[in-house]
């Protein structure tokens, strides 16, 4: 008795939650081409084990997982070669889509920056609630943290950025 | 201001992925076949067939090792009434030791009362008891 993964499905899967991994991903490791190993990664493992997400009650927290854990072991694994992914999330990374509006567009650019100032742990917890709507008790389930640890993460998260982009935000409003 | 500013990144739209990545990443995917991974059968409730996944052949093999085991048990249970009474065995044995303890004794007392077996030389008495001429020379 074996399950066969069937293409169409890896293909469903693509089309439903790749854009949401990759901004997920891309957030996190700040380089597009570890974004695209561990993206690549995860749908080989899920086209090799369908069965991962055959129980799952929430598909897209499942692969919010399982992404986030690739790229935790990514990165540590890429500490262990002094790889500095710290470094890396100060880079400038190009994380939200282009605004035709100039102002928008610099206050786009300077919220990356500002992400990626954040400990890559606040970092997740922001992107999950703020751009997947998820909420304390969903984040906590999908990082596996206590609940009271995912609201203070982005409490303290949503503090920095406010204080590092309030004049550019005053600005703006 | 907390509201307004979290509202205001909430609608910063992220980028999606290069469109190449799909064929690359599905390639990859479509390239790795399903690993041997047999569904659990307590979920998949496929009958007994299922319950003795993943070796039905070894389950039926320990199966009749036990039968044959129990057999010989109680075959066994059928022999000798002695094996069965395990007290029975320890109180022959306990007459028979009696018997030969009897006998060694009646030996040894007729060999005390034998001219013909030399007697033990006896233990020299205390230096203290000993005569000053034999300790002198």
């Amino acid at each position: 008795m074996k399950e066969m993964a069937s293409t169409p499905d890896i293909q469903r899967l693509y089309d439903d939650h790749a854009p949401a991994l990759f901004a997920f991903l891309l957030n996190l490791l700040r380089n597009e081409a570890d974004t695209h190993d561990v993206m690549q990664e995860l749908f080989v493992k899920l086209a090799r084990r369908p069965a991962l997400l055959a129980e799952a009650r929430n598909e897209r927290g499942l692969l919010l997982r399982l992404a986030h854990n690739a790229a935790i072991d990514l990165m540590r694994r890429g500490g262990a070669r002094e790889r500095n992914y710290d470094q890396l999330a100060r880079e400038q990374t190009e994380l939200f889509a282009r605004s035709a509006d100039p102002d928008e567009q610099v206050f786009r650019e300077k919220l990356a920056e500002a992400l990626g100032e954040l400990p890559a742990e606040q970092r997740a917890v922001v992107h999950l609630k703020l751009w997947e709507k998820l909420t304390f008790s969903d984040i906590a389930q999908t990082l596996e943290i206590p609940l009271n640890t995912a609201a203070s993460r982005y409490r303290y998260g949503i503090d920095k950025l406010r204080d590092r982009l309030r004049p550019l935000y005053d600005e703006i409003k | 201001m907390s509201a307004d500013f979290e509202n205001q990144l909430e609608r910063q739209t992220m980028r999606e992925p290069p469109r190449q990545w799909r064929a690359e990443i599905l390639a990859a995917a479509a390239s790795s076949p399903p690993a041997a991974i047999a569904a659990r059968p307590w979920r998949s409730g496929g009958g007994l067939s299922s319950w003795l996944w993943p070796h039905p052949r070894a389950w039926a093999g320990l199966a009749a090792a036990w039968a044959v085991i129990l057999l010989l048990h109680f075959t066994a249970a059928d022999g000798p009434r002695l094996a069965r009474n395990p007290y029975g065995q320890t109180r022959q044995s306990i007459a028979i030791m009696q018997q030969r303890t009897l006998m060694m004794a009646q030996l040894l007392g007729s060999m005390e009362n034998d001219a013909s077996f030399p007697a033990l030389p006896a233990s020299p008495k205390p230096r203290s008891e000993r005569p000053l001429k034999q300790l002198v020379g």
